[in-house]
């Protein structure tokens, strides 16, 4: 394409082109400066353009000339010396190739998903994760909300933004895990065969030590919960002797559940979890050898602080067989009416005898049961018949 | 700066043969569970990314013994609709967090670390995981009866 202007003989009145066009012409335009070798001479004034000429001029892309795209006609006259102004003016020979430059025309294809083979990798089509994308995806699928008054399919997958938006797994079909784990499985170790069951397990290995991670999408990967550190352990696999055993459930207190013999510690005191896994067993090491020493103020131990209920220790005991003592020697006196169960006691002078006998025996197993389990309906009754049965025969 | 050029290089050297001494002497650790516990707004994307954590563990023989779908978690909360007037009218907005929870038995410590490193690598956007590993330890040999 080419643009022409009509008259040249009017350019020979100006100096310059920008001159002429004054604000009408932005700023970075490239424009030809032309001299008109008669003005020149004369050393005259160009005279300001006729309206005509103005308007002549406006009728030119600058824009499309400065980028090549449009030719001015220049007539080759030695009156004319066009000055081209270097890195401003477009070279003639330039613009003859840019005229000649064509875009070959272009051809429309298929989307790919057309173009499949049934026999192809998947996995060489989808290899890593993407957004959803309509021309690759070969099967039919459809999201999207349609009212309920429409009675419409929701939108296809051509263009589909709500198809962008879920997160997809073409990229973690069982053809790709299978790849995968293929290449990953070589730093997998297998489980020990004769750790399979469990007691092996926990007989070689007591101590469990458990540990959180967390994986969570947010601006920093850190989780102040990760360092938490609890470490499990059965209180048999310790070595303890008896006041060691009663010592150390004294100081774990509730650390410790009664009916699975599970012994837990948490640490999160620490800013790290090495340090708190180092913490807790240091809990443990002090616990353990804390609980074996023997203090002399552990001589003071009374009754209540008994953790466990031991016959031999109780005053119920030694009140029971006082008690009895004391019904008897009153019959041998006064030979008054005495419960029934009461008159076949062996001889008062023997305490241990006594306490062998059958009815004491049972008063001992109920108030142990009543230590042991607490108090309930079921337990405190029991108890009452016992007693009733002990003091008053019924 | 020679000097320190030399300190680095000396430094070096000491933590590469560490690293060597290290390896060698380095043993399998013991789990003996993982728990994956995940949660996401969006049950599906939670069902295809198990079916997806099932597929590596067949792959890479890691035995999941179970699955299950805890309640989801509903958080609800009415706002006002308008800056600071009109009183009487409310919009009601909720969340709903669903959870998934996948039991892992037995496993050693480079299969973990290779398994977990798999998964979570393949998390999707939204999803978000706690592993809670239970390893397994003898107990300290410092821990024993006094001797005297």
């Amino acid at each position: 394409m080419a643009a022409s202007i009509g008259s040249f003989s009017t350019f020979s009145k100006w100096t310059c082109i920008s001159q002429l066009l004054g604000r009408n012409y932005p700023i970075g335009y490239t424009c030809i400066v032309r001299h008109c070798s008669a003005n020149a001479k004369e050393n005259k004034k160009p005279a300001s353009p006729t309206p005509d000429e103005v308007r002549e001029w406006k009728k030119i892309n600058w824009r499309a000339y400065a980028t090549g795209r449009v030719r001015l006609q220049v007539p080759e006259d030695p009156d004319f010396p066009v000055m081209l102004i270097p890195g401003h003016s477009v070279l003639p020979q330039v613009l003859e190739k840019r005229e000649q430059a064509k875009r070959p025309p272009m051809k429309l294809t298929q989307p790919r998903y057309r173009r499949m083979l049934p026999e192809q990798d998947w996995t060489d089509v989808w290899p890593t994760a993407h957004t959803f994308k309509w021309s690759v995806v070969p099967f039919p699928v459809r999201q999207g909300f349609v009212k309920p008054t429409e009675s419409a399919l929701p939108r296809e997958k051509y263009g589909n933004a709500e198809l962008m938006k879920i997160p997809n797994f073409l990229h973690l079909t069982p053809q790709h895990v299978q790849k995968h784990c293929a290449a990953i499985k070589k730093f997998c170790t297998p489980w020990p065969k004769a750790l399979e069951d469990d007691t092996v397990c926990d007989k070689h290995f007591p101590l469990r030590v458990i540990t959180r991670d967390y994986v969570a999408d947010g601006p920093t990967m850190r989780d102040p919960r990760a360092r938490f550190v609890t470490i499990q352990l059965k209180l048999s696999s310790l070595k303890l002797d008896e006041h060691a055993k009663d010592k150390f459930l004294k100081l774990v207190g509730d650390r410790y559940n009664k009916e699975t013999d599970v012994l837990t510690l948490e640490a999160d005191r620490c800013p790290v979890r090495k340090q708190n896994y180092e913490y807790t067993l240091y809990l443990l090491t002090a616990l353990y050898h804390e609980s074996w020493k023997q203090e002399p103020w552990e001589a003071d131990q009374t009754e209540v602080d008994m953790i466990k209920f031991e016959w031999p220790l109780t005053t119920a005991k030694a009140k029971v067989l006082d008690t009895i003592i004391k019904i008897k020697q009153a019959q041998q006196e006064k030979g008054s009416k005495v419960p029934k169960i009461l008159e076949d006691l062996p001889d008062t002078s023997s305490p241990d005898l006594i306490e062998k006998t059958e009815i004491i025996q049972e008063y001992k197993e109920v108030l142990s049961e009543l230590y042991e389990h607490g108090e309930d309906v079921h337990q405190l009754e029991k108890y009452k018949n016992t007693t009733k049965k002990l003091l008053i025969g019924l | 700066m020679f000097v320190l050029n030399n300190l680095h290089n000396t430094a070096l050297q000491y933590s590469n043969t560490c690293m060597i001494c290290q390896e060698k002497e380095e043993t399998d650790i013991l789990y003996k569970g993982l728990d994956l516990e995940l949660k996401s707004h969006d049950p599906r994307v939670l069902d295809s990314y198990r079916k997806f954590v099932g597929e590596a563990a067949k792959e890479l023989d890691v035995s999941i013994y179970h699955v299950s779908t805890p309640s989801r978690i509903i958080k609800r909360t009415s706002l006002l609709k308008s800056v600071h007037v009109y009183k009487k009218h409310f919009v009601q907005y909720e969340s709903r967090t669903h959870n998934k929870l996948i039991q892992i038995k037995n496993i050693t410590g480079s299969t973990a670390d290779t398994f977990l490193e798999y998964i979570q690598r393949n998390l999707p956007e939204g999803v978000m995981m706690k592993v809670t590993k239970c390893r397994l330890e003898k107990i300290p040999e410092h821990i024993k009866p006094p001797t005297s």
